[in-house]
């Protein structure tokens, strides 16, 4: 199947939600939709990267975006080469700009970057001829995860620009919040950042969201809450004093969730820390959790930004003639 | 049941509403009911009636500054012998720090102290939490806990939090809580080892001294990062007038700052240290006498927020040394009233003047409802003659330990009668 593709979408990487139009977006997603279709087959293949290279490279560790850049791939046909960090020459003492260069030698058309430094896949996108994907840099943004969110609540609860959106926890270190912002405003959404003044970053309420520190407050009225991964190195220490204290006050329970709209819904980028940020009982939730909705959407995000950018990559021209 | 008394013929002092009058106070259970000139004599009624004699009724003091020794250290002092100073002071209401041990620094400690202060202490007791695991200064507590379980305000006991980055984000998550940080006013690096205040006596005692500077290099620090987190900052135990006019020139500019200072230091300068006193041995230490004006001064117009008995309990073992190698502290729950009427008698200040920081000031800065005569407040009173000479004599505390910088001294203004909650809890009225 090959998708119909009117709008020629104007970038050559795809490195974050910032640069991006409304158009843009809805065009991804409206492509993104049928690639959900096209992985709901018996047979869930097709040919738009047929002979075309996908490299992923993976700086830090990453089970679920780097499967689903692989499979996402893999559907539509590429080459598709992984490589991770912890067996790559970097460990050697390569410079990033150095990998980079030997990797763009072999002529991918496709690089996805993940890489914990934020920044690091702009520089890498600067050295290279391919179309990068910013699969998430430090701190800064991570386009693929804010696209499937997105593309999880258009599905499920309706049309963005009539909900209000809360985005609850480690905001302050978080790449998913940056990018979920971003779309979210782009869309029209209401967006609310709740967290503990520690990991709420400074100029939080220019972002264009409101900001709470109470998630009694904050969740009140809420349509989505989607709570981020609070990371273990954070939990005890400088920003929080424990885990059990974050999970008294912000954790997601029964309890929190309904402050919220009745029937809101709850997403999670993952992986979860069940007990810390979520409650079991909140994250198996059938009728509540899109959880396990996300990872599905996570492929046809990707299977439609990589088919998007194949056909603006620049050695692409004759074949999509 | 509802029992009553009336206190009548006195003189009331509340500096929450600035009155200095004649009259008489009403109590029903446990709260006061009416107050007021029209109350000044006995009418007939159910009430038990109390002839105050003219003496001074104002409310019960309220001390933001006391260690006691439980748990862990009781040999110093436990919270019903402080409670027993306390009473015998006029002090209905205390903070006790978290430097015991183990420290106060858990939801389990605060509520071992509620626990144990509601059924051993006669006054009010109102745990401090402690800022740091261990007040060791390197990793937040659990502020938000702590405080749900009754910790009214957040401190590191005697230790200033030298990690500026530490401070900062545990300000920045305590606003969050609209919770109250009290930091002690000192840069450690620069008064180690320390025996009193640096200066040309301390020279000449052959005396490390402890600089001002680093009272006002911490102090700047604090209001700065007060400043830009939010947070409600308590400047713990303030020593030297430059420092008071940092805390002050900050309120000027909207910080949530406030100060207290220790009433030994309105009291005694460094001179007082004279031959080697260990009694005298404090922190901050007694400072210059131009910097005990200014206190007095910063008392006058209402610049200090709190004055507070900074009670630290030692017992001999750890003060019959060479001053180098003896603890800090001194107790004073039973001398905080008579250390501010000396400014009264002075007529450096007037009596709601120099009561006004240990009855509204300090309750305001707790939310707590106490410390103002006002139908409706809990009736924590005392009835004092401010006048009455006394000598201090440290056999005569009822602290545990008797480490009284005051011991020897003619004071005057002694406390008759003490109520907590309308129940009398000390009594030494032979009239």
């Amino acid at each position: 199947m090959t998708a119909q593709f009117s709008y020629a979408f104007p970038h050559r990487h795809l490195l974050g939600i910032d640069g991006l139009n409304r158009l843009d977006v809805e065009e991804l997603l409206s492509l993104a939709d049928t690639y959900v279709d096209l992985s709901r087959r018996r047979v869930k293949h097709a040919d738009v990267l047929q002979g075309r290279t996908l490299l992923n490279l993976f700086f830090e560790a990453s089970t679920r975006t780097q499967s689903s850049f692989e499979i996402a791939g893999r559907r539509l046909g590429a080459d598709v080469v992984t490589m991770q960090a912890a067996t790559s020459s970097l460990k050697k003492g390569e410079t990033l700009v150095d990998t980079a260069m030997t990797l763009n030698a072999m002529r991918p058309d496709l690089l996805v970057i993940r890489h914990g430094s934020s920044g690091a896949v702009k520089l890498l996108s600067r050295k290279v001829g391919c179309a990068v994907i910013n699969a998430g840099d430090g701190s800064h943004e991570h386009p693929t995860q804010a696209l499937l969110d997105a593309l999880t609540i258009r599905r499920r609860v309706g049309a963005i620009e009539s909900l209000t959106i809360a985005i609850c926890g480690d905001v302050l270190h978080s790449r998913v919040a940056r990018s979920n912002v971003a779309l979210l405003n782009l869309l029209g959404a209401r967006v609310r950042l709740i967290a503990p003044r520690t990991l709420l970053p400074p100029g939080a309420a220019d972002w264009g969201a409101e900001v709470f520190t109470d998630m009694r407050e904050g969740l009140a009225g809420c349509d989505v809450v989607m709570m981020l991964r609070l990371q273990a190195e954070r939990m005890e220490g400088a920003y929080l004093p424990s885990a059990r204290e974050f999970f008294h006050f912000y954790g997601l329970d029964s309890e929190k969730l309904s402050y919220a709209k009745p029937g809101a819904f709850v997403m999670h980028p993952g992986p979860m820390n069940r007990g810390v940020e979520i409650e079991s009982g909140v994250a198996d939730d059938v009728e509540r959790s899109l959880i396990t909705e996300q990872v599905e959407m996570g492929v046809a995000v990707r299977m439609a930004v990589l088919d998007t950018l194949a056909r603006n990559a620049p050695d692409a021209g004759a074949r999509n003639q | 049941m509802s029992r009553s008394t009336l206190i009548w013929n006195a003189r009331l002092v509340d500096p929450a509403s600035g009155k200095d009058e004649r009259g008489g106070l009403l109590v029903e259970d446990g709260a006061i009911a009416d107050v007021g000139p029209h109350l000044a004599s006995v009418r007939d009624g159910a009430a038990d009636a109390i002839d105050a004699g003219r003496r001074v009724l104002a409310p019960g003091l309220v001390d933001l500054r006391v260690k006691t020794g439980e748990p862990g250290l009781e040999h110093k002092e436990t919270l019903a012998t402080a409670s027993d100073a306390a009473a015998a002071g006029g002090v209905t209401s205390f903070v006790v720090m978290p430097d015991t041990s183990p420290v106060i620094d858990s939801v389990a400690l605060v509520d071992f102290i509620n626990r144990r202060a509601r059924d051993h202490a006669r006054v009010k007791v109102y745990p401090a939490g402690g800022l740091t695991v261990g007040l060791r200064g390197a990793q937040m507590s659990e502020l938000g806990l702590m405080m749900e379980a009754g910790a009214v305000m957040f401190c590191n006991g005697d230790q200033a939090v030298e990690d500026a980055g530490l401070m900062r984000r545990a300000m920045q998550y305590a606003s969050g809580f609209r919770a109250l940080i009290a930091s002690r006013a000192d840069t450690h690096a620069l008064t180690r080892g320390s025996v009193m205040n640096a200066g040309a006596f301390a020279a000449r005692l052959g005396l490390r001294g402890a600089p001002p500077e680093a009272e006002w290099i911490a102090v700047e620090r604090d209001l700065t990062l007060a400043e830009t987190t939010g947070c409600r900052l308590l400047i713990d135990c303030l020593s030297t007038g430059r420092a008071l006019a940092a805390v002050e020139a900050a309120r000027a500019r909207k910080v949530n700052a406030a100060c207290t200072i220790s009433a030994y230091s309105l009291f005694f300068n460094e001179f007082d240290v004279g031959d080697y006193l260990t009694y005298c041995k404090v922190f901050p230490p007694f400072r210059a006498e131009a910097d005990r004006q200014e206190m007095i001064d910063g008392i006058a117009r209402g610049a200090i927020d709190a004055v507070v008995s900074a009670h630290d309990p030692q017992p001999p073992e750890d003060k019959r040394l060479p001053i180098a190698d003896a603890s800090y502290g001194a107790v004073g729950l039973e001398t905080l009233l008579s250390a501010l009427l000396s400014l009264v008698s002075d007529e450096r200040v007037t009596l709601v003047q120099a009561l006004r920081p240990v009855t509204c000031g300090p309750a305001d800065l707790l939310g707590l409802p106490q410390g103002r005569l006002k139908a409706g407040a809990p009736a924590d009173l005392i009835l004092f003659d401010p006048d009455t000479p006394w000598a201090c004599r440290r056999e005569d505390l009822r602290s545990r330990s008797k480490n009284s910088p005051f011991d020897g001294r003619l004071l005057q203004g002694r406390v008759l009668k003490t109520w907590v909650d309308g129940r009398i809890v000390h009594d030494a009225w032979q009239p």
